[in-house]
């Protein structure tokens, strides 16, 4: 990056000698000043060496620009890489989680705006910095009055932008959130389209959707006309600078303005040369205010990054799968038995705890069902059992083995998981069953998927499911999380959380005898408060609405 | 090029038929900004050169006027800053306001129910591409014709000035800018199509892969494969990067290009004016400004290059919008035919079809609602009793049969709320509704209390989808709502479902409450719900197999086959 941007400030450099070989050649011309012969060059040659000089630079300048792109999309990587992993990592307990919308946001096209920042802010920034002291330094031998003029126009550029800049920033703040709005609101709207038919309200919505784009757009003008005045100041003071450089240089070569030039005369070379450099001063500011906005979208997007990169509760052993991935055999594992010593568990902030000092014992091969309202920490058991977060207290013990952060990755294969909104995956009903495991192949996830009664989806359509399992009934969706982890033999444990909920009583009765028949010579817990399939089970293990308390 | 045009007109007709003066002073700005810069540069050339030479001698200099060209630079300085902050307020502001026009026809676009229908079928992530499509859309006018006319007009403006000191310098620099202002970006842009595509689906992809590994984190987790979709994260990135450092190149390509052609351009000129000057064709002064004009028209081409890498990300997303776009007016929904007397719909022989489907979804449905009749239909999922009621709300049209029914208002089953105040997500179902009436409404949902509990009552903004309230209080707001329709004839489809027995009984009681005379059509598959109805229709495959009106045999076991609570 050093270098890319170092090279860039060479590139803009090279246009001192272009400048100069031009002057020279115009000086002559006027028949002043020293002639390009006086230096080895006729106007051929010096109009070859511009070229020459022009080529190398344009050159110059995109290899540099290229390396800082290089470098600062691999920092992107990087970034969304470590984001993702926390992502992974993250309890689903964690209050703090973001929604999959929002991270998938700032994964992906939020985080893009780090590049253009990385890449053209900080090199720019540097430019904007040598250049223009090169230059002034460049002129100032040949005329201090001019480099004054430069010199003065220069620092109350800042001054200026500064003062208005910082208007525009408490205006922009006070709107900012409005700006994205307008999406938002016509996004709003789409979805729930179906409503707005029903009560005939499309026009009337229309309406209002164009009203509040217009007010937006007159709030987003209030801000822009500061924001742009003050890139307008700045070009104020290019143009002015050029003008006076032009002016102060035309009088002086007249003599009336005789100062200026060390008690000499300019010539017409020199006054030449120092107008060509007037804009080149400028342009590295002028480059500076226009990407100033990558410069704010690059930090919040680093920022959200970072956000994201943060972890406060994570699973147990969650890079467990990182190695041997594809090394593992499907062979059935004995059912475990399954004790939970003492669980205590809170959520983050709450003031009760949702399991306190829990105990349950179930034999290898128990079917029991943990009966309760919603919010007695049902799910939550079933996920400290499944190691998806750390108990506050005790200890959860599979077949005799203490869950703990080296073994969770391992036991977490023996269970199966069924909740109760299973996740659709993007991608068609084979993957949704396969989840691209290795070990599973395609003719065990077509047996699955049949065994779950969901052949005729994969023979009628081109079993393409979209996000969210569009097309897809609930009870469905639940048929195709059994299949997917009937599909591995190795589960020999099975957690279902509430899988007959929002179902129809047919479906209902179907799905708990699926359940079930998967259930043979597995251990199953489930967690419900249907009582038909509570009473289906060995055992129930009745929860009170407060807290857990011990109960089997 | 054709296709490029074919695939940017209708959204091109739409920004120009809004705005259109606004559009065409931006532009008109934007050239004069870049005129004023040629200028600028040129005068002050001409400027330095000539009083050197008139600086020569003492008569000369005195008989200089040095005050008309030195007021001229001044006025092009503060023209040209004048011209480009009016160019930039000018640009946004007509952009804004084209988008929002855009935004309004995109969604009457969308609003007939066939697109409406196939809007909803479409998983979020396509609503997300929407907008990501609609914000490309800008580039047309920002990146695309803007800067073009503005680089144009600077290509012209240096041919006629060099023109004037030799036709055949002025045409050749014309032609050379011109050119390099249509061969660079058309190379660019033909070059970038395939990778901007795929960067467009690649970043989708992104995108849902993050989706799948945070919504689908449990199961992942369970299946060992989170490892796996991290590194699946991983590769779409690596692709990214790949068609990233393309574009890059792409982009630096076609910016070295404009730099070398520049630079050529300025070597070639000032050879020129050299040997024209040397031949006194010309004086020193003239070439002087030749050089300099040269020097400043090269700088507005670098700006096409952008509108040029992004020119097939924005064709996909005028192609995507398109078809939304078209002008006809969207035919006035056609007033369902009226039931005979004392009837609340009636249904004859009716079949339909979904488009494409294979099987009939209904097939050979004849029915007769009487005016303050309930009728549950019931029956597994998948038989069709959504679509039943869609008829009923003209949502959907009938392969074969006839269909009347009175004026009717559908309860969805998903609750939908908006982003916007209590009093407006009421005033969706009548804008006309006074507060008093607002409220009985909320009375009769039984949702009063809870609304005057709130700091600012009625005017409480509601979250995304209507976040911040409870699924239970939000279906008595979607009641309410259903309360300020004085329609004869009430749809709802299954509409407490998610709720746990006690809220779900109290909203089916309070529905029952405000009937007064109307018929009621649900749509359930809930004990809770049938209970309050005076008829059973079972459906099953799309055909209706029974249908027992209370204390018929037949009506008690069908309600006991019921799910309960």
């Amino acid at each position: 990056m050093r270098l890319g941007a170092g090279l860039q400030v060479f590139a803009a450099l090279l246009w001192l000698p272009q400048a100069a070989l031009i002057a020279l050649v115009i000086g002559d011309l006027a028949g002043q000043g020293p002639a390009p012969e006086d230096v080895g060059l006729n106007a051929a040659t010096a109009a070859l060496a511009v070229a020459a000089l022009g080529i190398v630079r344009a050159l110059l300048d995109g290899y540099a620009g290229r390396l800082c792109f290089g470098r600062a999309r691999a920092i992107l990587s990087e970034r969304r890489a470590k984001a993702a992993k926390a992502l992974a990592a993250r309890s689903p307990l964690d209050s703090g989680r973001p929604a999959s919308g929002v991270a998938a946001s700032i994964l992906g096209e939020q985080g893009e705006a780090i590049v253009p920042y990385l890449s053209r802010y900080r090199p720019a920034r540097l430019k904007a910095l040598l250049v223009p002291l090169a230059i002034v330094l460049t002129v100032f031998p040949v005329s201090w009055a001019a480099a004054i003029v430069l010199l003065i126009a220069a620092p109350l550029i800042p001054v200026f932008m500064a003062l208005i800049g910082w208007r525009a920033q408490a205006a922009s703040e006070a709107q900012l959130a409005g700006l994205g709005d307008m999406n938002g609101f016509l996004l709003d709207r789409l979805r729930g389209l179906a409503t707005i038919r029903a009560m005939g309200a499309v026009d009337a919505t229309a309406k209002r959707l164009r009203q509040e784009a217009e007010t937006l757009r007159a709030r987003t003008m209030a801000v822009l006309r500061i924001a742009f005045l003050s890139s307008a100041v700045l070009e104020l003071f290019a143009a002015l600078g050029v003008a006076m450089v032009a002016v102060y240089i035309g009088f002086h070569l007249l003599g009336q303005l005789p100062f200026g030039a060390w008690g000499g005369r300019l010539s017409l070379g020199e006054g030449l040369f120092v107008l060509l450099l007037a804009p080149a001063f400028f342009e590295p500011l002028r480059d500076l205010s226009s990407i100033w906005h990558d410069r704010a979208a690059g930090e919040a997007a680093l920022k959200a990054l970072d956000d994201l990169s943060a972890i406060d509760l994570a699973l147990l052993d969650a890079d467990a799968d990182d190695a041997e991935d594809s090394q593992r055999e499907g062979a059935r594992a004995p059912a475990p038995a399954l004790r939970l010593e003492n669980l205590s568990f809170a959520h983050a902030g709450a003031e009760q705890a949702a399991i306190e000092d829990f105990s349950l014992s179930v034999e290898a091969g128990e079917k029991i069902a943990l009966f309760g309202p919603s919010g007695s920490g049902k799910s939550t058991l079933l996920a400290l059992i499944a190691g998806l977060a750390p108990a506050d207290g005790g200890r959860v013990l599979i077949a005799e083995q203490s869950l703990d952060e080296t073994n969770a990755g391992s036991l977490r294969r023996q269970i199966a998981w069924i909740g109760q909104t299973p996740h659709i995956f993007a991608g068609d009903l084979m993957s949704n069953v396969t989840l691209r495991r290795p070990w599973i192949g395609r003719d065990t996830a077509r047996r699955a998927l049949a065994a779950a009664g969901l052949s005729h989806i994969l023979a009628g359509r081109d079993g393409h499911l979209g996000e969210g399992g569009i097309g897809l009934s609930g009870g469905e969706a639940l048929r195709v999380a059994l299949a997917r982890f009937t599909a591995d033999p190795g589960n020999s444990l099975i957690l279902a959380d509430e899988p007959t909920a929002h179902l129809d009583s047919e479906t209902a009765e179907d799905i708990a005898d699926h359940l079930l028949a998967f259930a043979k010579g597995r251990t199953l817990i489930v967690a419900t408060h249907d009582p038909l399939l509570a009473h289906r089970m060995d055992c129930i293990v009745y929860l009170p609405k407060s807290a857990m308390r011990a109960v089997a | 090029m054709k296709a490029a045009w074919h695939d940017l007109r209708p959204v091109l007709a739409v920004l120009l038929a809004e705005r259109r003066p606004m559009l065409a002073a931006g532009a008109a700005l934007a050239a004069v900004t870049v005129l004023a810069g040629v200028g600028l540069l040129g005068l002050s050339g001409w400027f330095i050169t000539a009083t050197a030479i008139a600086g020569l001698s003492t008569a000369t200099a005195l008989a200089f006027d040095v005050f008309a060209p030195a007021a001229a630079i001044r006025f092009l300085a503060i023209a040209r800053t004048a011209g480009r902050y009016g160019e930039r307020l000018t640009t946004h502001e007509a952009t804004l306001s084209a988008l929002a026009a855009l935004r309004e026809k995109l969604f009457r676009g969308w609003a007939p129910p066939g697109a409406a229908r196939r809007l909803l079928e479409r998983p979020a992530r396509l609503l997300f591409r929407l907008t990501a499509d609609i914000d490309a859309l800008d580039s047309i006018y920002l990146r695309i014709l803007v800067p073009f006319l503005a680089a144009f007009a600077a290509a012209a403006a240096t041919g006629l000035v060099l023109a004037a000191l030799n036709p055949w310098l002025g045409l050749s620099a014309f032609l050379w800018l011109a050119l390099l202002g249509l061969i660079i970006p058309l190379r660019t842009a033909a070059a970038a199509l395939a990778p901007g595509l795929r960067r467009a689906h690649l970043t989708e992809a992104l995108r849902t892969r993050t989706i799948d590994l945070v919504a689908g984190q449990t199961e992942l987790a369970m299946a060992a494969r989170l490892t796996a979709e991290r590194h699946a994260i991983a590769r779409t990135d690596r692709r990214l990067v790949a068609t990233d450092e393309r574009l890059n190149r792409i982009e630096t390509r076609a910016s070295a290009a404009f730099g070398i052609a520049g630079a050529l351009l300025l070597a070639g000129t000032l050879y020129v004016a050299a040997r024209l000057a040397e031949a006194n064709e010309i004086g020193a002064p003239a070439a002087a400004l030749a050089i300099l004009v040269v020097f400043a028209a090269a700088e507005p081409f670098a700006a096409l290059k952008r509108g040029a890498v992004e020119l097939g990300r924005t064709r996909l997303a005028a192609r995507r919008l398109a078809p939304r776009l078209k002008t006809d007016p969207v035919a006035p929904a056609r007033p369902p035919s009226m039931p005979p007397n004392r009837q609340a719909a009636r249904l004859k022989s009716v079949d339909f079809r979904y488009p494409d489907a294979k099987r009939l979804c209904l097939s050979d449905i004849s029915l007769t609602l009487t005016e303050g009749e309930t009728l549950a239909v019931v029956g597994p999922s998948g038989a069709g009793k959504s679509t039943l009621l869609a008829l009923l709300a003209d949502e959907a049209t009938p392969e074969a049969g006839e269909i009347a029914h009175s004026p009717s208002v559908l309860l969805t089953q998903r609750t939908e709320l908006f982003q916007d105040t209590l009093a407006g997500n009421l005033q969706i179902a009548n804008p006309d509704a006074s507060e008093a009436r607002l409220w009985r409404a909320l009375e009769a949902a039984g949702l009063r209390a809870d609304v005057e509990a709130l700091p600012s009552a009625l005017e409480t903004r509601l979250g995304e989808g209507g976040l911040g309230l409870s699924g239970g209080q939000a279906r008595r707001l979607s009641l309410a709502r259903l309360f300020l329709r004085d329609t004869p004839l009430w749809l709802l489809d299954e509409p407490t479902e998610g709720l746990d027995g006690p809220t779900a009984r109290e909203i089916m009681r309070r529905l029952k409450g405000q009937k007064r005379g109307r018929s009621l059509v649900i749509s359930t598959h809930l004990r809770r719900e049938a209970e309050i109805a005076d008829r059973l229709v079972i459906l099953e495959q799309g055909q209706i197999v029974a249908a027992p009106r209370r204390n018929e045999p037949g009506f008690e076991q069908a309600l006991e086959a019921l799910r309960p609570d």
